[in-house]
């Protein structure tokens, strides 16, 4: 990834580390892919909502 | 129970929608005036969360109002003892267990985001969060460098667990109201303003000001990164159904926390876009106007028809119906200090003048200028309810 690139997904809402990140850090994926980018982008979210929401609501 | 939230449901929108319901919509901001009612300390609600929606749904069975908020308290300290938030003061900890709960602002050479870090939080302001932001605030949480701890790994997990099942109750606690009172959830999410964020949580206000001046570039540039992700938590937070707003806190973003040039240059362009965007996903956002915002209405009135709900706190009502009512449906106007000093007959007097200046043509919402504490008397809340009840019938 480009490093325009880089920084436009950290300042991508609803995400903390970046699936394209974490697949770098996969060395193979033997099964399905998309599964683990929905359930990696889904659990990331979480920790992007605790985070915003100490800053916004507490 | 379901055909009277149906009718509650029905008023509420059609008043916010800027159209004449039956009556009067009542939708009282109350807060630790639930737990003065109900017979609990401001400890016992803030610290207790199911003892805030015991008290919130006693208030809503008991009071004939069509909306309220499942938790105006909202500050579960449960949650923010676990994380170790530092700038609250917890009753029965810090205070009195009778007293509300408070913000603490360190000085501007304590803020919890200095001068020179305005260009780490526009490149990556979730990571500023993360590892600068959260361990200053934080009495648990380790800064970058330091060793773990106990206290750090605690934080993030009971923090993480605690905020998910406090949000997750919501769900509950709405349907509750809905089915034991028939009374109507009344906002759904919540917004902030970009400039108000850097004031209240990062930089402080004195921080900001100073800001303001010396490096006015970076607070822009830091107000346009904060923009996508305000919206983007207001938007996952939106009632599905598109029915009741988004809460939209306003704190010091208006002259004279700032001058006219401030607001115009900064707090209102990164507000505006975000407004626009979110009406046209079908929401509207409730601009509750804490303190006096009458200097900024023709800004407001650039918004398109009904996209928000005005709520009045220290504007002047009249004012504020002159200016933007052809646009907006309005709330509020009642005063607080009438709700706790003033006479039954004082509260009636007043409700009646709001009421006939503001409410004539539908598009007015029933509740006091700002959120309804312990120190609002029964008598003065049951006046503003029944006098409404009786004379704000279309």
């Amino acid at each position: 990834m480009d490093k325009s690139k880089n920084e436009q997904s950290k300042n991508k809402p609803g995400v903390c580390f970046p699936w394209e990140e974490k697949l770098k850090e996969l060395n193979e994926i033997k099964g399905d892919k998309e599964i683990i980018k929905k359930v990696w982008e889904d659990t990331d979210a979480l920790g992007y909502i605790y985070i915003w929401h100490c800053l916004l609501s507490f | 129970m379901e055909k009277l939230y149906a009718e509650r449901l029905k008023r509420y929108v059609t008043a916010m929608r800027k159209g004449k319901p039956d009556k009067i919509p009542i939708r009282p901001f109350v807060a630790e005036f639930t737990a003065k009612y109900a017979g609990f300390t401001c400890q016992d609600v803030t610290h207790n969360y199911e003892n805030a929606f015991a008290a919130a749904r006693k208030c809503a069975a008991d009071f004939d109002w069509d909306a309220v908020v499942g938790n105006m308290v909202y500050v579960w300290t449960g949650l923010t003892e676990a994380i170790g938030l530092k700038y609250y003061a917890v009753p029965g900890i810090q205070i009195s267990a009778d007293t509300g709960f408070q913000y603490l602002e360190p000085p501007e050479e304590h803020a919890y985001m200095r001068p020179d870090e305005y260009d780490e939080l526009i490149k990556d302001p979730t990571g500023f969060l993360f590892n600068v932001w959260l361990p200053r605030v934080s009495r648990f949480v380790s800064a970058r460098g330091e060793p773990t701890s106990l206290h750090n790994n605690l934080s993030f997990l009971k923090g993480g667990m605690a905020m998910l099942s406090y949000f997750n109750s919501f769900g509950r606690q709405n349907d509750l109201l809905r089915k034991e009172s028939g009374t109507v959830s009344a906002i759904s999410g919540i917004f902030k303003a970009p400039l108000d964020i850097i004031a209240d949580k990062l930089r402080g206000y004195l921080g900001l000001l100073t800001d303001l001046q010396e490096r006015p570039k970076k607070v822009m540039a830091a107000c346009e990164a904060l923009m996508p992700h305000l919206e983007f938590l207001a938007l996952s937070g939106a009632d599905p159904e598109k029915n009741v707003p988004i809460g939209y806190w306003m704190h010091r973003g208006c002259v004279p926390f700032v001058n006219m040039e401030h607001f115009d240059r900064f707090y209102w362009p990164t507000v505006k876009p975000i407004i626009e965007r979110i009406w046209s996903k079908g929401h509207q956002v409730l601009f509750y106007a804490e303190g006096n915002w009458d200097a900024h209405l023709k800004s407001f009135a650039q918004l398109p028809d009904a996209s928000i709900v005005y709520h009045v706190d220290h504007g002047d009502i009249f004012r504020v119906k002159k200016e933007i009512g052809h646009k907006f449906c309005i709330s509020g106007g009642i005063p607080n200090y009438l709700l706790s000093y003033g006479t039954a007959d004082e509260v009636r007097e007043y409700c009646k003048k709001v009421i006939d200046g503001v409410a004539g043509d539908g598009g007015y919402i029933m509740d006091a200028s700002a959120i309804i504490q312990n120190d609002a008397s029964v008598e003065n809340m049951r006046a503003m309810t029944d006098f409404t009840r009786e004379y704000g019938v279309y």
